[in-house]
């Protein structure tokens, strides 16, 4: 399915979700998501990563509120869900979207402008460089006898600085490399919108709309 | 062909008063290969991306390209007039593969996607890089990545290419490849090349003419003049009266067994057996880009090597880190990477807190301060001091820590005479006064005699000692 197409969807019906309050159209949501993710051959670490991290923050948020005492166990049932449709939904997004090809659709499909696209693809890429970073000042702050934690405002403030000094270095680099703002491109690459997709997406709103209508108490 | 002008060019930064570029007037031949030289924060990279469209004109029609005010060119036909080739190599591109950055970059110049394969594969090609087509840019080496950002430019097939210092972290192999391809760019296709860099080595069968930089303003020498130049320039001579080699009565202090370092694929110390000893001052010499800072980083934990590392008969990697951390410091190449704090005093007073001695009374830091030049700015924030001023402020930072072993990585980068002899004298001094082991890796060698005990030299992949027998 187009990317574009893809993300507008997964937002939109995370949002209709959010809203409504039908456990059972939520089951199916994540029902369909694990199967589109098998499907899509993603590993089974990931998928175990997938559903325990939500399981512990679910499980907490449900004992927590049945604790207070005033919610009924069928809003608990849709808050348990709620969580999972959403990290199963993000996970389906994410392991069956390449950043690039999301990159180009937004730009030639969903005509955002290329600067954004290409910034936050640059920026993107240079997630190994800034692992480097976070390792290197830890280890001149440790130098110095500081530890620094990972919710040290230290280690953000040398990060981001780092960052603002790569941005311009990232920013010449385009420029160098012929970029112009807002300038027309070619593509080496199209990136299709055809009637299938847009087929895939009305069909998918309309069964999350008869789910929803449907399992309504 | 294009030939570059500059006329009569005045360039000062925001917010300074010192102009960097003073009236400057110089013409670049086109098809030529042109060296541009002088001292660090000299100007060079200023004039260069004032040439290359990154940093506005202060005034229109001070460059001009055949003739052609830059400022007058269409934005969209700019990359095919000039492109530029960093220093850094991994912050220049965009996309996450070598064919996804090419076909970027023929976007932007709106090449029509049928003609790209062939254009793409003709500048792999030339520069000799086919095989890393399909690899992920942030996989390869400094050198390959400079490597790719050339293939760039020559598929992009801009007249003029400028290059900022874009040997500084590649090794002499890779480099004298680039140089050629470069060359070959300058007689085969009529480009006009433009590079900078201060280490002349290397140069002196390609170079016609050199062009120096220098407090704002540029002479171009004459092919005699030129040739003298390259003659001079042979890496500074090393005098160091006081080095021999380690004899039996020195106590190790960081012992590598078959100690070997790689860089991605790449080799770039062999393994072998290396012993650093403790309370001498160790120099270690060798090429650009040959594995010295990244020896450095192994023997700080931040980076993997071969073999075994052991400090005073224990294996590093069974230290605690904190400890570890404290006995052994590395002062960073780059000043920046070694500041916490916002200001010089709040700097200070954190290595005063947690330095491993009491030496450094408030009196000796402020007579440092003093020596160094820097009791004016106490009050600064580190960030707006000059490159030269923090270089200063982070060696005494670290000599406050005073770590048993402190590895320094070129301490003298940057620095004028007057601030050299001043370093090195404290340097001396604090090392005598406290018994500290020293580990140097410096390109500047004058006024290191008096402090230097043991040189070890990086070449060929192998670190030995140098030096008579005692």
């Amino acid at each position: 399915m187009n990317p574009s197409l893809k993300l507008g969807l997964i937002v939109f019906i995370a949002l209709e979700v959010s809203f409504a309050q039908v456990w059972t159209a939520n089951v199916a949501l994540i029902v369909v998501s694990l199967m589109l993710m098998l499907i899509n051959h993603v590993s089974f670490k990931r998928l175990l990563y997938l559903t325990l991290v939500p399981l512990f923050f679910s499980s907490t948020l449900v004992w927590s509120l049945s604790l207070r005492g005033s919610a009924s166990p069928h809003f608990l049932l849709v808050i348990f869900t709620r969580l999972f449709v959403y990290v199963y939904m993000g996970g389906l997004f994410t392991q069956t979207t390449e950043p690039l090809t999301l990159t180009r659709s937004l730009e030639q499909n969903a005509k955002l402008p290329s600067k954004f696209a290409y910034g936050f693809l640059a920026a993107f890429n240079l997630m190994p460089k800034i692992k480097t970073e976070v390792a290197t000042i830890k280890a001149a702050a440790m130098m110095r006898g500081q530890v620094l934690h990972f919710w040290s405002p230290q280690l953000y403030f040398k990060v981001i600085l780092a960052a603002m000094n790569w941005s311009d270095q990232l920013a010449a680099a385009m420029t160098s490399h012929g970029f112009i703002e807002g300038a027309p491109r070619t593509h080496a690459q199209t990136v299709p919108l055809v009637a299938r997709d847009w087929w895939l997406f009305g069909g998918s709103l309309l069964l999350v709309q008869v789910a929803l209508f449907c399992g309504l108490p | 062909m294009a030939t570059v002008t500059v006329n009569s060019l005045t360039f000062t930064y925001p917010q300074r008063k010192r102009s960097v570029l003073d009236d400057l007037s110089v013409t670049f031949p086109g098809g030529k290969f042109s060296l541009l030289t002088g001292v660090s924060g000299g100007g060079k990279s200023t004039l260069l991306r004032l040439i290359a469209g990154l940093t506005p004109l202060p005034a229109p029609n001070t460059i001009t390209f055949n003739g052609e005010p830059l400022t007058e060119i269409a934005p969209e036909k700019r990359a095919a007039t000039v492109a530029m080739l960093f220093q850094e190599p991994s912050t220049q591109f965009t996309m996450d593969t070598v064919i996804n950055e090419l076909r970027f970059a023929l976007e932007n110049q709106r090449i029509n996607p049928a003609a790209m394969p062939a254009k793409i594969d003709a500048a792999l090609n030339f520069i000799g890089i086919m095989p890393l087509k399909e690899r992920s840019l942030m996989a390869l080496s400094g050198g390959e990545q400079q490597k790719v950002a050339l293939a760039i430019i020559v598929a992009m097939d801009s007249d003029v290419i400028l290059l900022d210092e874009p040997f500084a972290s590649i090794d002499p192999p890779t480099r004298l490849t680039l140089l050629q391809k470069l060359v070959a760019l300058c007689t085969q296709r009529g480009k006009t090349i433009i590079l900078a860099d201060h280490d002349l080595s290397g140069y002196a069968q390609w170079v016609d003419h050199l062009a120096v930089l220098d407090t704002g303003k540029l002479r171009l020498l004459s092919t005699e003049q030129t040739q003298r130049r390259f003659a001079a320039f042979t890496p500074e001579q090393l005098r160091l009266t006081h080095v021999t080699q380690p004899n039996g009565d020195l106590t190790v202090r960081l012992q590598g067994e078959h100690l070997g370092i790689a860089q991605g694929k790449r080799q770039l110390i062999q393994p072998q057996d290396l012993k650093l000893f403790a309370h001498q001052a160790t120099l270690i010499t060798g090429p650009n880009g040959s594995g010295k800072s990244t020896l450095f980083r192994a023997l700080v934990r931040l980076g993997k090597y071969q073999g075994n590392l052991t400090y005073a008969g224990t294996n590093i990697q069974k230290l605690s880190r904190k400890r570890y951390a404290r006995e052994v410091g590395l002062m960073f190449q780059s000043a920046t990477a070694q500041f916490l704090n916002v200001t010089v005093t709040e700097e200070l007073d954190l290595s005063r807190r947690f330095g491993n001695t009491d030496y450094f009374t408030a009196q000796r830091v402020q007579d440092l301060l003093t020596q160094l030049n820097l009791a004016d700015h106490a009050e600064q924030v580190i960030y707006s001091l000059s490159s030269g001023q923090q270089k200063k402020l982070q060696l005494l930072c670290m000599l406050i820590m005073a770590p048993d072993v402190l590895l320094l990585d070129e301490p003298l980068k940057g620095l004028d005479f007057a601030s050299i002899q001043v370093v090195m004298h404290i340097l001396t001094t604090v090392q005598r006064d406290l018994n500290l082991t020293l580990i140097m890796i410096s390109h500047q060698l004058s006024g290191l005699d008096e402090l230097i005990t043991l040189h070890l030299r990086l070449d060929q992949q192998h670190l030995t000692y140098e030096g008579a027998a005692k």
